[in-house]
């Protein structure tokens, strides 16, 4: 039986090749005649391709194509129309015509059906003329997009509130906008047989590892499927260990965060169609950071970096704690905890383990409700929530007390962590936790805190070890894993990414009076 | 290729397989729910006229004791604890014929008092402490005390303040006005040479509830006497446990009396063999604050101060004459911890009086030399409530 599946698998990887992109490998041919009716077998039954002949100063025939939506018909008509239909117009070579008369900035000339249907799809009118081999596309293209807004999934109280949005022109753009120097390098590829998605693998030339960003482009070029409508169907193309639990790309939908990764030397992978850009490699302290760390004063946000690190560590444990002690430990507790808590189980006819898995899973069923659910009925939601797993739960004596303030405490605190993706996989890994300290107590804890740790361990985000810079140690590196150093001794760029261009930042520019003699 | 895809198969479901046996495992054989369990606050035990004993346990009642009650209802309604006693031959003998009394599993992990019957002390603890040492549950950090009559009225007493007997008296212990011996302290003090121990005595006043009433004395594991409040003091002092203390002094010439506070204290024994005579030096420094002074003695003068702090001086010295006179002379009994501190300093010689050391004791020269220091004379500086040139300077 293993065998027949091994086979089915075997008969995917050849996949053939469509009737169109037999087509469209042809390259145009002198017959004008031909042309046209190739590429109106290309777009059959595409209603919303439009075919319009006319006459080039009245004699020579054309025909302009472009996609209704995509393209910019006003400025087709003032520029473009207008100028080569005019009678008056001498009737030249194409080429001087294209010069004299059609103002717009980008003309590019095309020699294969593939090109032209590539420049039609993106929304650039293409013209074929009468008596030509190559057609020529006008960057003209124009659709609807999203205005730049700030990202709900990542709020700042201190910070740039823009966010980045589905076009990815928009999106480079504001890369751009942050890193003016020509170092700053984009590099564009194609995903998606049928989607054809534009993908831009960015990084700063000079900082970046050689060797990174060529396994970045062979990860990309291997992906060979058909469509690809977000960056994680791609993030799962190129993570190192498709089976860990936790995320080994960091996705931002800000430009800010992407800008400060390219300049320690990491490659930002944008998608078109997707707000959400991807970091690599990445470490498991950067999805502990957040981007506000590093523009709140460096004190408060070591604190705070501290804070999360704790509450990291409860929102993973803090249920299989309270299980484990309840059940195996119970001399751990002080005895007039102990004998609160004893009081509030008293009624309760579940034992602790399920008690913890029940409030756990109805947590995990509320948020995920107020996720999907339309704002109108959220706060319905949310009510009706906190009555069934607060209140009445506790009145009833299904569920005790304490576990309700455990399971909210911990709900609280996996909140914490700034990226959504690490807090979900600690969310996750909280349910065997719970299970181990259900039926083997602390010891169960320890052994899954010590798998959990040897996982990490063993992981890597293209080729760097998980958890640099705390194994392998590097000392430098913990200025900005412990703390948050102050800038001005923030000097070296994250060992694995930026060893190459080593030093941000000349030393010795701690503000205040000078060292030493003035001269 | 295949070969590849067939390995990691198999693995997979390898893993999938040992994680079902892992449900096989006994790791859950002393997984017991908290509202399976009585906890023990106290533990009395006692000797019966046939030579057994007796454990009285003080066990909790979750409803009563914890916090706010669920739903209706009320406060205050019932008593917190419950005392179960069994007899056996042994404690654990004892424990297991109570268990088929109480529904739920007895569990020693929260008992914070030992009190033994005042007959059973009597007689010997030895044979009933080796539970506390080798059971895992009890804990070392369980006091001790020897109560007058029986322990299990002691356990009985239904508090005022406290939610039970037991936590009166642990709280007791944990002041440290007389003495405070857990568990360890007290096998310690078995297990060293001096053979002697010495215990809080804890009693019933009939109007007052509990009372740590001065410190029973054990010689070897039977108690031969006890010493009342007042020369508990003095041995406190001696083995610097003082921790809360008010020594009131009339000063001379004139009327009335200071109080002060203890503020901390240092006793330091110094043993020392001159020309095969024993003799032990305890060094008392003491800090104290002023904090009632009825007299007309002005305390902002030094003068004043220097002489008060020699009377303080004194009356200590006075206290530990008091104690010395009876436990070293007339007991005999070596409470004090001066055989460990000749056996530290002086090993060979103690090699020779070890089995002998009952007569040796009382032998020992004891000098005492303490200071007191009168640190702050407290929120006032002159004496309150009386004209000014009434002061003495």
């Amino acid at each position: 039986m293993l065998k027949r599946s091994w086979r089915k698998s075997e008969k995917g990887r050849k996949m053939q090749k469509t009737e169109y992109e037999k087509k469209e490998q042809d390259s145009l041919s002198n017959s004008f005649n031909n042309n046209v009716q190739n590429l109106r077998d290309i777009y059959k039954n595409c209603s919303d391709v439009v075919f319009r002949p006319f006459f080039i100063a009245g004699k020579g025939k054309a025909i302009l194509v472009y996609i209704e939506g995509l393209a910019n018909t006003e400025e087709i008509d003032d520029n473009v129309l207008s100028p080569l239909m005019q009678e008056s117009t001498e009737y030249d070579d194409i080429k001087t015509l294209l010069k004299k008369r059609i103002a717009v900035s980008n003309v590019k000339e095309l020699a294969t059906f593939s090109d032209c249907v590539d420049q039609i799809s993106i929304g650039n009118p293409v013209i074929l003329i009468d008596g030509r081999a190559t057609g020529f596309s006008l960057d003209l293209s124009k659709w609807e997009q999203r205005s730049v807004e700030e990202p709900s999934a990542e709020q700042v109280i201190r910070g740039p509130r823009e966010g980045f949005i589905e076009t990815l022109q928009v999106n480079s753009s504001m890369l751009r906008r942050k890193i003016r120097s020509p170092e700053f390098k984009m590099q564009a590829m194609e995903v998606g047989r049928y989607t054809k998605t534009k993908v831009i693998i960015a990084y700063m030339d000079g900082i970046v590892n050689k060797t990174l960003l060529e396994e970045v482009n062979n990860r990309l070029k291997r992906i060979d499927i058909d469509g690809v409508l977000e960056s994680g169907i791609i993030e799962e193309f190129i993570e190192d260990n498709p089976y860990s639990p936790f995320p080994q790309l960091l996705t931002t939908e800000r430009p800010d965060v992407a800008a400060a990764n390219l300049l320690e030397g990491r490659v930002v992978i944008m998608v078109d169609g997707t707000p959400f850009v991807m970091i690599a490699p990445t470490t498991l302290y950067s999805f502990f950071q957040s981007n506000e760390d590093y523009y709140s004063r460096f004190l408060i946000a070591s604190l705070i970096r501290w804070l999360r690190y704790f509450l990291v560590v409860m929102s993973l444990l803090l249920p299989s704690l309270y299980v484990a002690v309840l059940t195996f430990h119970q001399e751990m507790l002080p005895t007039t905890l102990i004998i609160s808590v004893a009081a509030s189980r008293e009624q309760v006819p579940f034992p602790a383990l399920v008690e913890a898995l029940i409030m756990e899973i109805t947590f995990e069923a509320l948020r995920e409700a107020g996720l999907r659910l339309p704002k109108q009925v959220g706060s319905a939601v949310s009510i009706v929530g906190a009555l069934v797993i607060g209140e009445s739960a506790v009145q009833a004596g299904i569920i005790s007390a304490p576990m309700v303030i455990v399971v909210s405490f911990t709900g609280i605190a996996s909140f914490t962590i700034p990226r959504y993706s690490a807090a979900i996989a600690i969310r996750m890994l909280r349910f065997p936790m719970i299970f181990l300290a259900g039926t083997l107590g602390l010891l169960g804890i320890m052994l899954g805190i010590i798998t959990i740790i040897v996982h990490l361990c063993t992981l890597r985000s293209f080729g760097v070890p998980y958890l640099s810079p705390m194994a392998p140690m590097n000392a430098s590196g913990m200025k900005d894993v412990l703390i948050r150093a102050p800038w001005w001794s923030l000097r070296t760029r994250p060992h694995f990414t930026g060893g190459y261009n080593r030093y941000r930042q000349p030393p010795d520019q701690k503000p205040g009076p000078k060292k030493g003699k003035e001269k | 290729m295949i070969n590849l895809y067939f390995r990691k198969l198999t693995n997979i479901l390898l893993c999938i397989c040992l994680c079902f046996f892992m449900l096989l495992l006994t790791g859950c054989w002393d997984r017991t729910e908290i509202n399976d369990l009585a906890l023990v606050l106290g533990t009395g035990i006692d000797k019966t006229d046939d030579n057994k004993i007796q454990l009285s346990v003080q066990l909790s009642i979750p409803k009563a004791m914890g916090g706010t009650q669920q739903g209706t209802g009320g406060g205050g309604s019932g008593k917190p604890t419950i005392v179960k006693k069994a007899t056996g031959s042994t404690i654990y003998d004892a424990m297991s014929r109570l268990q088929e009394k109480v529904s739920r599993k007895i569990f020693w992990g929260h008992n914070r008092v030992v009190i033994f019957g005042e007959a059973l002390a009597k007689d010997g603890i030895r044979k009933d402490i080796d539970f506390f040492a080798r059971h895992p549950e009890p804990r070392l950090r369980a006091y001790t005390f020897v109560s007058t009559g029986k322990a299990i009225d002691i356990l009985e007493v239904i508090p005022e303040l406290e939610r039970s007997s037991a936590e009166i008296a642990r709280e007791l212990a944990n002041f440290k006005i007389g003495m405070s011996v857990t568990v360890k302290d007290l096998l310690q003090m078995l297990n060293s040479g001096a053979d002697s121990a010495a215990l809080p005595w804890l009693e019933i006043n009939p109007t007052e509830g509990l009372r740590v009433n001065g410190t029973a004395v054990f010689k070897k594991d039977k108690m031969k006497g006890s010493i009342n409040d007042k020369l508990t003091r003095g041995l406190l002092w001696l083995r610097d446990d003082v921790h809360l203390a008010t020594v009131t002094i009339e000063p001379k010439n004139t009327k009335g009396s200071i109080s002060f506070n203890l503020l901390r204290s240092k006793t330091k024994l110094v043993p020392k063999i001159v020309d095969g005579k024993w003799q032990m030096i305890a060094k008392i420094t003491t800090e104290d604050d002023a904090v009632e002074n009825d007299t007309a003695l002005n305390l902002m003068d030094p003068k004043i101060v220097k002489d008060l702090e020699k009377q303080l001086a004194q009356r200590i010295n006075q206290r530990i004459r008091m104690t010395l006179n009876l436990v070293q002379k007339d007991m005999r009994i070596d409470v004090f911890g001066f055989g460990e501190a000749f056996h530290r300093k002086y090993p060979n010689e103690w090699e020779k009086v070890k089995g002998h050391w009952s007569e040796k004791f009382p032998e020992i020269e004891v000098k005492i030399d303490s200071k007191a220091h009168i640190r702050r004379p407290g929120m006032s500086t002159e004496p309150q409530g009386i004209p000014k040139n009434e002061v003495k300077k």
